[in-house]
């Protein structure tokens, strides 16, 4: 057999079941071996949405998704997407194609190491027919241990040589064997001291405490301390059916939660890496004191600060140790969950602000409370970054079984990519993105990939046509805000012209009645919803014009 | 860099302005969210004041020196603080100068804010009208304040 044909079992026997990317002649030999395997693969417009597909899998999985791209230009596309990948933290393998050894000349050379490491990715690299196990597993398993993305480069000449060894492939899980991460028993008594020490404590659960099925011990300690449970924007609305659930923690929370938290003296955050975000700097927590759990050696939070105790552990265990440590003590406190907090929370999330609306338009907030109305909780929720995250972000309250805010990187346009692949990762179950238009307008052309592997996708563009963050922003300044504008068709049209359905909508109503369609058929549709610019995103409120709300 | 420029109109002649403008204590209590602390040998007096940028609500401890000329009724007013967290420093200059506006008069404002570290980058737009905010409330409390004085 050739390298090529070796190099696909291997990634067959990691575990491979999807590829995502683009084929050109420095992977296809590797695809078409693939594929050969029975592994699907999913051809993309663009080999970025590919590798943000392969994202999106991951974040939904936690194992590693494949991506792949051909030599230089393929490779080059993938920058926006691996540094998202980085941040967002997932674990991926890229197979690239490489320029032939030996060949400096060749027309799309690149110097893919250095574009790696640029782009926050690990690199390794097939140089021999003899490397080709202990490259692949390599890559895995750094994909595994690292937690995101690596990039295999396999030189097109070296993928044609001979490979000759029959004995089977060990993957990168058999070398790697973990156990859980178990607390330190003094940093746990600290802990407890600090805790039981506490008269209004606030949790705050970030993905890693999901990840770790902590939920149910979450909900245990909040109860015998008195907590009130927040979420980092990662891990929005999980555990709120919690009746003291107060929202994200951050600028998308709510003025209540804010209140709230000024009052607290403690601070446990389980799985969460307590940015400049979360904690606004610091500042919204001026009093408490804080314990950290997570899983890496030790995190600086985001007012530049250890925790007050700070312990490695893995989330679940930690927490129910905490618990059960507090239980021993016969500890049991009131703390923030009384009938008055409870009727602070009950209409925390109001925004009362008016605006008055530009013509034909409508109101961003009642698209975001129409959907959620509309939308069974068995349907899961991705939002873009961008403006408009502002009101979908904050508006969006059902749990849903995967809800992921988009923020990392801080950019725009890799919300479709990563929806598509969380689909995949589901098993095609039905998924909604609401995102903004010139987010969507970066990788349209995928939404004809999504209808080509007829994705019960639904894309609900929250479309004020321009760059939201640049509008307000020049706005503030007193400059030349139409300078940001940008016309976009009617993407519902479009949408249909790509062969998928799709719906243009000018009031709450059409809104209501395109999505409540996609419901009852769920397929790939795009609703091009015509929201006001007058309607100015709350946290852009608090941040950009000095208003409380 | 912040910057203030406003003019304040109060029904009330030069020197009774002037009386008050020229005490500290005054002067401070008329800036909203802060409070006053212990006077020092060399006259400065140290002060809190709490501002909200947005969701993040900062306490500051400043250090306040004040400079008057009375033959020409001006004064500077300068304050250096940083946040608890010590994340957050200010650094401001407010110039002020009263001037006969019959039948009472007007107090001219020009100020520099800057403030440095973890809030730096919410300088370029909220910080701006927080502290516009700020100055309209302190010209609408002074000018209570001498209506108040002058009104006895």
């Amino acid at each position: 057999m050739k390298v090529y044909e070796r190099l696909a079992e291997a990634f067959k026997a990691e575990g491979t079941k999807h590829i995502f990317g683009m084929m050109g002649d420095g992977n296809m030999y590797w695809m078409h071996a693939l594929a050969k395997l029975g592994v699907t693969k999913f051809e993309v417009r663009h080999e970025g949405a590919g590798l943000g597909m392969a994202d999106g899998f991951a974040r939904v999985t936690r194992t590693p998704g494949v991506a792949t791209a051909t030599c230089g230009p393929g490779v080059s596309q993938l920058a926006t997407a691996l540094l998202t990948a980085s941040r967002a933290r997932s674990p991926l393998v890229a197979f690239v194609g490489e320029h032939p050894m030996g060949d400096d000349e060749y027309n799309q050379q690149l110097k893919v190491e250095i574009f790696a490491a640029a782009c926050e990715t690990g690199f390794v690299r097939v140089k021999t027919p003899d490397s080709v196990d202990d490259m692949v597993r390599k890559a895995f398993y750094r994909a595994r241990v690292e937690s995101r993305p690596i990039m295999l480069s396999a030189p097109m000449d070296v993928q044609q040589k001979p490979f000759d060894d029959d004995e089977p492939y060990v993957p990168s899980t058999q070398v790697l064997t973990r156990g859980l991460i178990m607390p330190n028993p003094a940093a746990l008594d600290k802990a407890v001291e600090i805790i039981s020490n506490s008269k209004k404590p606030v949790i705050i659960v970030g993905r890693g405490a999901k990840w770790a099925n902590a939920g149910d011990a979450v909900k245990k300690l909040a109860e015998r301390t008195g907590a009130v449970i927040a979420t980092t924007l990662m891990a929005k609305t999980w555990l709120n059916e919690d009746e003291f659930h107060v929202g994200v923690s951050g600028t998308y929370g709510t003025r209540t939660s804010m209140k709230l938290f000024e009052e607290s003296d403690c601070v446990i955050a389980v799985g969460a890496s307590l940015n400049q975000f979360t904690t606004e700097h610091g500042y919204l927590y001026p009093n408490a004191k804080f314990v950290h759990l997570d899983t890496q050696t030790h995190v600086i939070m985001g007012n530049g600060r250890g925790a007050d105790c700070y312990v490695q552990t893995d989330a679940r265990t930690g927490v129910e140790a905490l618990e059960s440590a507090l239980a021993k003590r016969n500890f049991k406190a009131t703390g923030y969950r009384t009938g008055e907090v409870r009727e602070r929370l009950a209409n925390a999330w109001e925004d009362r602000t008016q605006f008055d609306l530009d013509p034909g338009t409508v109101d961003p907030r009642l698209v975001i409370t129409a959907l959620d109305d509309v939308i069974p909780d068995t349907i899961s929720l991705n939002t873009g970054s961008g403006a408009t995250a502002g009101f979908s972000n904050i508006l969006f309250r059902k749990q849903r079984p995967n809800v992921l805010a988009g923020h990392f990187y801080g950019c725009i346009g890799q919300m479709l990519p990563a929806a598509m692949g969380a689909i995949v990762a589901t098993g095609n179950k039905p998924l909604v993105l609401v995102d903004g238009d010139a987010s969507v307008m970066m990788h349209l052309a995928e939404f004809e990939t999504a209808v080509r592997y007829n994705q019960p996708l639904l894309v609900v563009v929250m479309n004020n046509e321009m760059l939201g963050a640049e509008y307000y922003k020049l706005d503030v300044h007193k400059m030349d805000a139409e300078q940001s504008c940008i016309t976009t068709p009617d993407l519902g049209a479009v949408a249909v012209a790509f062969g998928g359905r799709g719906k243009l909508a000018r009031s709450v109503e059409d809104v209501r009645k395109a999505a409540a369609e996609w419901v009852a058929k769920p397929g790939p549709m795009m609703i091009d919803v015509r929201i006001s610019r007058s309607v100015i995103p709350l946290p852009y409120r608090r941040i950009h014009y000095g208003k409380d709300e | 860099m912040i910057e203030v420029n406003e003019r304040i109109d109060v029904p009330a002649p030069p020197d009774e302005v002037w009386k008050i403008l020229s005490n500290p204590r005054d002067v401070v209590d008329c800036v909203p969210g802060a409070t006053l602390g212990e006077a020092h040998e060399d006259g400065t007096l140290d002060a809190a004041v709490v501002v909200k940028f947005g969701p993040a609500k900062v306490t500051f401890k400043a250090v306040v020196g004040m400079e008057l000329d009375e033959a020409t009724k001006t004064g500077q007013v300068s304050s250096k603080g940083k946040d608890n967290q010590g994340g957050t420093r200010f650094n401001a200059k407010m110039n002020f100068g009263v001037v006969d506006q019959p039948p009472g008069s007007a107090i001219d404002i020009k100020a520099t804010v800057e403030i440095t570290g973890r809030l730096a980058s919410l300088v370029e737009g909220g910080a701006k009208l927080v502290v516009k905010y700020m100055t309209n409330e302190f010209s609408k409390r002074l000018a209570e304040r001498v209506s108040a004085e002058t009104a006895k």
